[in-house]
């Protein structure tokens, strides 16, 4: 099947449970905008960027349009996308500029993908890519199983080609750090040193404790995504965790036993199948990993998820803040199936 | 059989991208040359004796570990043998094992029992030592390695056609100034601002191997291969730091995890990563493997490739890239960019993901950085992925 999309490099503002706002590069999608429409998308790019998502075997056709950046209109800076872990890629389509091509202000460029092995992946512009990470061109990316479709669209879902991977909702934990005085110093057109790079604020997609558990409509326009995770009793919850900060992240669950079912899109599985799934009370992932995990919500209430290291749950001057959420769980039948991931 | 190796512990400088020097501590194995980053890489041979002798031309007591390598002695002033033991003067540690004084000479002898790749660093000092560059690295061939190549033997599923060695570390400028000027440090105020690869920061890692102008640097952190071929890539982390190394262009197998190989029994709990997180001190052998899509000129990839006017194209001032979508077809850049492809070969990153260590200082490209080229069919030499000394 083919899958098209097209997303705009463009840039941004985020904003913290603090009152402060942040500048950002990032993407957005304008899959389907006509053409004279799409600059009016300057400066609305999100964090995460807009989610990637296809079934094994798609043909999937993104096209990646850079539409400058209003806020820094001096800065004339190339894009790329970069698919984090596809197999088997052609430089081409890998998006390092070093190493093919990039995107220039007012340019298109396509990238094709027949994506082969499920899992969660990531995508992230490669362009001077600690500045570019950094500054929020960071998304998650899906690659779905032909099991759901072979079983004859039953709606049932699974994270591999494999039975015990089903799953009822699934949601992202997308890390990463933000240091306030990179933005403020990009948006200043001023240098940051890297080596200096200490981060004042952690996020799960893209948003701070207790914005993470915020739910009102429109409260954070530019971070679509919040970090709830809701679940009917009985239910099998898969957690799609990405690591794009520049930090080792320990985020832990209290009071639920988690499946690790995938590690950087590959289940944990033997040169010959053998089976080497494991239990874990902790998500321990570096960056530029992606792990996916199952676990099954039992008893009704709320389970608190942090990040085990305690420094990175605090919004700057004040705690708890940060890699804070929650994991909720109702009576069964509450909440009505989930149509997309977070939802 | 005996394999015996003589390492000198000595001082000298290497070099930045930018053209710093910076003094360091490292070993050599002749008398009569300035010491390297990493130190010489040693090969045995399973199932050998191993004699080493340390010539210590530091100015304080310096050792040597072998972790992962058991029942090491070190041979008395009477020419007996006995177990090394950590080193105390009165209730102070002074040393991870026996030592060899400022001027003098300390034997260290071994069996090499198990295939693998291994550290060898100082245990004198480490806080200061290992991180002022005295390391280097350990390759263990199974014992059956002249009859196919392997990392840990005939049918462990561990075949190669190819193998490199990517040992990373950090390096704090003011460690490495404070030793030159005889002052104080504390570790615990480490700040890196340089990531090394096989000893140099990007983009020297990029350049070959042996080179005039990186005398203290002999060693790339290129891996080259073809289509098709098996690659054993043995990762090394020296440094204090955990570091998530990511290759570009496809996943890589890991088999092998500090110099032992991931198997119970008949039970391979091998695994694929497109990242490893890498401890401090562990060291990971993984097989990789390339096919490609099949895109050729007569099957070509279905998006327009926009003219070069239009792409962003060597901005630093220089492309590895071929121009062309094909493998092996060399195609035009724009006037002015310095092109560092040879035949139309694939360049992928291999990097530390924690993004700041991909810089120099501060500047990007540098660091914990380097290339995976993939040549074009029956371009490369044998001799190329050859682990030598």
């Amino acid at each position: 099947m083919n899958k098209e999309y097209r997303f705009a490099a463009t840039d941004g503002y985020i904003k913290m449970p603090d009152g402060t706002d942040h500048y950002i590069f990032g993407f957005t999608n304008i899959t389907g905008i006509p053409e004279n429409e799409i600059y009016s998308h300057r400066g609305k790019a999100t964090l995460m960027a807009p989610l990637l998502e296809a079934y094994e075997n798609d043909d999937v056709y993104l096209t990646l349009t850079n539409i400058g950046l209003p806020d820094r209109p001096d800065l004339d800076d190339s894009h790329t996308v970069h698919w984090h872990g596809f197999p088997n890629q052609i430089a081409l389509y890998d998006g390092v500029p070093e190493a093919s091509a990039s995107v220039p202000v007012g340019r298109d460029f396509g990238y094709y993908y027949k994506p082969l092995n499920p899992g969660t992946y990531m995508y992230h512009c490669h362009f001077e890519p600690v500045e570019h990470i950094q500054m929020g061109m960071v998304a998650p990316l899906i690659v779905r199983p032909e099991l759901e479709k072979a079983l004859g669209n039953d709606g049932k879902k699974f994270a591999y080609n494999d039975l015990a991977t089903e799953f009822n909702r699934e949601y992202f934990l997308f890390m990463t750090e933000l240091d306030s005085r990179v933005h403020s110093q990009v948006l200043g057109v001023q240098m940051f040193e890297w080596t200096e790079y200490s981060p004042d604020y952690w996020l799960l997609n893209g948003r701070s404790y207790p914005g993470t558990v915020d739910t009102t409509v429109g409260s954070y326009p530019s971070q679509p995504y919040t970090g709830l995770i809701q679940a009917n009793a009985g239910e099998k919850v898969l957690l799609r965790c990405i690591n794009l900060g520049f930090q080792q992240h320990s985020i832990e669950l209290l009071g639920i036993p988690l499946k690790i079912v995938g590690i950087d899109a590959q289940q944990p599985k033997g040169l010959n199948g053998e089976d080497l799934s494991t239990f874990k009370n902790i998500i321990y992932i570096g960056a530029g990993m992606t792990l996916d995990v199952i676990f099954t919500a039992q008893e009704t209430g709320t389970y608190p998820l942090f990040n085990r290291s305690h420094n990175k749950n605090i919004n700057p001057g004040s705690s708890p803040g940060g890699m804070v959420s929650e994991v909720k769980v109702y009576p069964t039948g509450t909440l009505p199936p989930q149509e997309r991931p977070n939802q | 059989m005996t394999q015996t190796f003589d390492l000198w512990a000595d001082s000298g400088y290497f070099m930045t991208p930018k053209g710093h020097n910076i003094y360091f501590w490292g070993f050599n194995d002749s008398a009569d040359v300035s010491p390297q980053l990493p130190g010489p890489t040693l090969i045995f041979s399973e199932t050998n004796e191993i004699i080493i002798n340390l010539h210590n031309n530091l100015p304080e007591n310096v050792s040597l570990l072998f972790p992962g390598q058991e029942n090491v002695q070190y041979k008395k002033p009477d020419d007996t043998w006995e177990s090394v033991q950590p080193q105390f003067s009165g209730i102070d540690l002074i040393s991870l094992t026996n030592y060899a004084p400022p001027g003098a000479t300390i034997t260290y002898r071994f069996t090499a029992t198990n295939p693998g790749t291994f550290l060898y660093e100082s245990g004198t000092n480490p806080q200061k030592q290992v991180h002022m560059g005295l390391y280097g690295s350990i390759v263990v061939r199974p014992h059956d390695f002249n009859t196919v190549k392997t990392a840990y033997g005939q049918n462990t599923g561990t075949d190669f056609d190819r193998e490199y060695l990517i040992t990373v570390a950090e390096i704090d400028p003011v460690l490495h100034k404070s030793v030159e000027k005889g002052e104080p440090y504390n570790i615990k105020d480490y700040k890196p601002r340089y990531w090394v690869l096989n000893g140099r920061c990007a983009p020297d890692t990029m350049l070959k191997n042996g080179l005039s102008s990186l005398p203290s640097q002999p060693y790339s952190g290129m891996i080259m291969m073809e289509p098709g071929e098996k690659v054993l890539v043995r990762y090394i982390d020296a440094g204090i730091e955990n570091h998530p190394l990511h290759l570009h262009a496809n996943h890589t197998r890991l088999v092998g995890l500090d110099g032992r190989i991931l198997r119970n029994g008949s039970t391979d709990l091998s695994y694929k990563r497109f990242t490893i997180l890498m401890g401090s001190g562990q060291t990971y052998d993984m097989i990789f493997e390339w096919d490609g899509l099949g895109y050729t000129p007569g099957n070509p990839i279905p998006t327009l490739l926009p003219s070069i006017r239009n792409l962003g194209i060597g901005e630093p001032g220089w492309t590895m890239w071929s121009g062309s979508p094909y493998l092996g077809e060399k195609k035009d850049i724009p006037v002015g960019v310095v092109s560092y492809n040879e035949m139309g070969e694939y360049h992928f990153m291999l990097h530390s993901h924690e993004e700041p260590q991909i810089t120099n200082w501060g500047e990007f490209p540098g660091g914990m950085m380097s290339m995976l080229m993939i040549h074009p069919p029956g371009t490369l030499s044998p001799d190329t992925g050859v682990i030598r000394r």
